[in-house]
């Protein structure tokens, strides 16, 4: 599964896809299960230079029913830096942070999404 | 204080002016992100994982009262309230909308300050001496020539477009604080036997994926003749280091595949050719920036009663004195250290409140000057003693005054992960883990002198290969590892950490520090700081603690 990100021009915060408009929060980010789509959305974002900059494709996993990015740097563009937990989106609170927040570790490799690591 | 002329003033504001209307094409779709980019990071601005974050010079880590207050604002203004100081004495607001960048360049221009070349492949913001111009073991004041340095660097239109960056540092003293051996060039001034002054010059140092120690190229230059010299180095590497190929693009690679003897062989070569009086500074010009730099001092008696009486009255006073104030060269006077570093908080981080105390302190009580050291934490260079006491209470109020200067919590950090495109792992909750670990202060001073540095990847900005400990971030499929190095110094007595081990996960890593740190204090004798233990006993036993478990 797939998720299109990018940092928004205008001041660089981290953004999702979604049905062609660009959201704030992960857990309302769209998900593609088929390449070619997540693909296709990626060239169509890549077109719009004045809104987002250098938007590029993430991997994500299942964890306890809810989705993450893969990589904990992906985890940390979602929340915000972890030093300062009133900076970033984070500081929006609610169950789908909690979630980011929790989900420790990665897979090990693509595809073994069950192996992942919680704290 | 260097206080800009009319021409400083005028290309600082122009440069300004240039990056508003270029950013008002980017925003417009007038030009492409790949045309932005050059232009943006030339002038310090980078777009980081959850903001823009513009990166600060402090020309040789030099600040007055008013240019902080000023940051201060901007911080509270543009950004989140706060400011990261950094391993290169700047400061990087994290925070930053691209709209505001202009407004905040022009802000900055008031005050004498910009962002330029702190970015790029450009020679980048010149380092010095934090001790500059306030220590009896220096010959002059380092942050004459760095400002010489600035000027010429500054815009130098033969080297806008260099290999990669280029960094230089400057220190007249004989113990090093300034880093020089890790530099592309590190000047150190020494004295003839003629009593002339001249600068030994080491070229080719550098941290990250391949550390190198510089080595020196010149044991002697006169400082008369430093700028052209500087030119014919410089010359050299835009000639031949290489472009093929970021990893190998530095000037410590053109040096180290040349070897140091061929590579002081082509310099001197092409400084030869020249007339060192064309780039070299008239001696007007330096007398005109020398008188920039010259604090008047009050005569003042050598001891303070005052001093004496809080001393003994006050335990914590005590051990603060012990820690972060250094002696000064003028009689009365004192160096004080403004830790950065409380354990628990991000090493280098300083709010918009604390700026301003630090301001108000500069101003009233050190001769309206305030350094930033690479080490992350700012200095009040100039204090007589007897103010001490108050300068004290002030800073312990503002939560500045963690007497941990060299001890175990007074690590350098990084961002890290939290903040940086780059970084493969966090660094700054590992600094605190530690930091929270080792915050009895009794206990770090049992420990004494023990410099950890910590880098969220390769390219080093935690100075970890120089850390008496180093801990380099890695990303292990996904999860954050720490790769730890020990024996490492960036001082007179310079050297590369050794590897301790295989990575250790992150929740192991201030349990290795402590039992490192319980491995020396068996070790030690006496007299032996972290360091000295361990290049006497080597690797070994630290090796065979921390991976005991393992066994």
């Amino acid at each position: 599964m797939k998720a299109l990100t990018g940092n928004l021009l205008r001041d660089g915060e981290a953004v999702f896809w979604r049905a062609g408009a660009w959201v704030p929060r992960f857990k309302d980010a769209e998900l593609f299960d088929d390449e070619a789509v997540a693909e296709s959305a990626e060239a169509s974002a890549k077109t719009a230079q004045t809104v987002v900059v250098d938007p590029y494709l993430i991997d994500v996993i299942e964890s306890d029913g809810l989705w993450a990015p893969l990589s904990f740097r992906e985890r940390i563009r979602a929340l915000g830096p972890s030093n300062h937990p009133q900076h970033g989106k984070q500081a929006l609170g609610g169950e789908d942070i909690a979630a980011l927040q929790h989900a420790h570790g990665a897979a090990r490799s693509t595809g073994r999404v069950n192996l992942i690591k919680r704290k | 204080m260097y206080r800009y002329d009319t021409i400083d003033k005028a290309f600082v504001a122009d440069r300004a002016a240039e990056f508003r209307e270029q950013v008002g094409r980017r925003l417009a779709g007038e030009i492409t992100e790949d045309q932005f980019k050059p232009i943006r990071l030339l002038n310090g601005l980078y777009l980081q994982l959850h903001a823009y974050m513009l990166r600060i010079a402090i020309p040789y880590g030099t600040l007055t009262s008013k240019k902080l207050r000023k940051l201060a604002w901007i911080a509270r203004t543009y950004d989140q309230g706060y400011g990261h100081f950094t391993t290169r004495t700047n400061l990087q607001l994290h925070w930053i909308k691209l709209a505001d960048a202009p407004d905040i360049l022009e802000h900055l221009a008031e005050v004498e300050m910009h962002s330029m070349q702190t970015s790029g492949n450009t020679i980048r913001n010149v380092t010095a001496d934090p001790y500059a111009g306030a220590t009896a073991d220096e010959l002059d004041d380092p942050r004459v020539w760095a400002e010489a340095i600035r000027q010429w660097s500054t815009l130098h239109p033969e080297f806008s477009f260099l290999p990669r960056k280029f960094k230089i540092a400057v220190t007249a003293a004989a113990k090093d604080r300034a880093a020089t051996r890790v530099y592309d060039i590190g000047l150190a001034m020494r004295r003839a036997r003629t009593g002339e002054l001249g600068f030994e010059v080491m070229v080719g140092g550098g941290l990250g994926r391949t550390p190198y120690l510089g080595p020196t190229i010149r044991q002697f230059l006169p400082s008369r003749h430093l700028l052209s010299y500087l030119e014919a180095i410089v010359r050299v590497y835009n000639r031949h280091g290489r472009r093929d190929n970021i990893w190998k693009a530095r000037i410590k690679v053109l040096v180290a595949s040349l070897g140091a003897e061929e590579f002081a062989r082509q310099v001197e070569a092409e400084w030869a050719k020249g007339e060192p009086e064309r780039a070299d500074l008239p001696d007007t010009e330096l007398a005109r920036i020398r008188a920039a730099f010259t604090p008047a001092f009050e005569v003042l008696p050598a001891r303070s009663e005052a001093l004496e009486r809080a001393k003994a009255a006050d335990p914590a006073f005590a051990r603060f004195l012990r820690h972060n104030v250094h002696p000064h060269k003028a009689p009365g006077y004192a160096i004080v250290d403004v830790s950065l570093k409380t354990p628990g908080e991000t090493p280098g981080d300083m709010s918009s409140a604390q700026m301003e105390v630090v301001a108000d302190l500069a101003e009233r009580y050190s001769l309206d000057e305030v350094r930033v050291n690479y080490q992350q934490n700012l200095l009040l260079p100039h204090v007589r003693l007897d103010d001490l006491p108050a300068v004290h209470a002030a800073l312990a109020a503002a939560g500045l005054a963690t007497p941990n200067i060299d001890l175990v919590s007074d690590i350098i950090a990084c961002p890290g992960l939290d903040y940086c495109a780059l970084a493969n792992a966090r660094a700054i909750p590992v600094a605190q883990h530690i930091a929270k670990r080792f915050a009895d202060p009794e206990r770090a001073e049992l420990i004494g002198e023990l410099k950890i540095k910590i880098s969220g990847c390769i390219n080093a900005c935690g100075h970890h290969h120089v850390g008496h400990i180093g801990i380099l971030g890695v990303d292990k499929k996904g999860e954050e590892f720490y790769q730890v190095t020990l024996g490492g110094s960036g001082e007179e007595d310079a050297a590369l950490g050794q590897m301790l081990g295989p990575a250790l996960p992150a929740d192991k890593v201030t349990d290795a520090i402590e039992q490192m740190v319980e491995v020396y204090l068996r070790e030690r004798k006496s007299g032996e700081r972290f360091l000295d233990t361990f290049r006497r006993t080597g690797v070994a036993p630290f090796k065979e603690a921390v991976y005991a478990d393992a066994h």
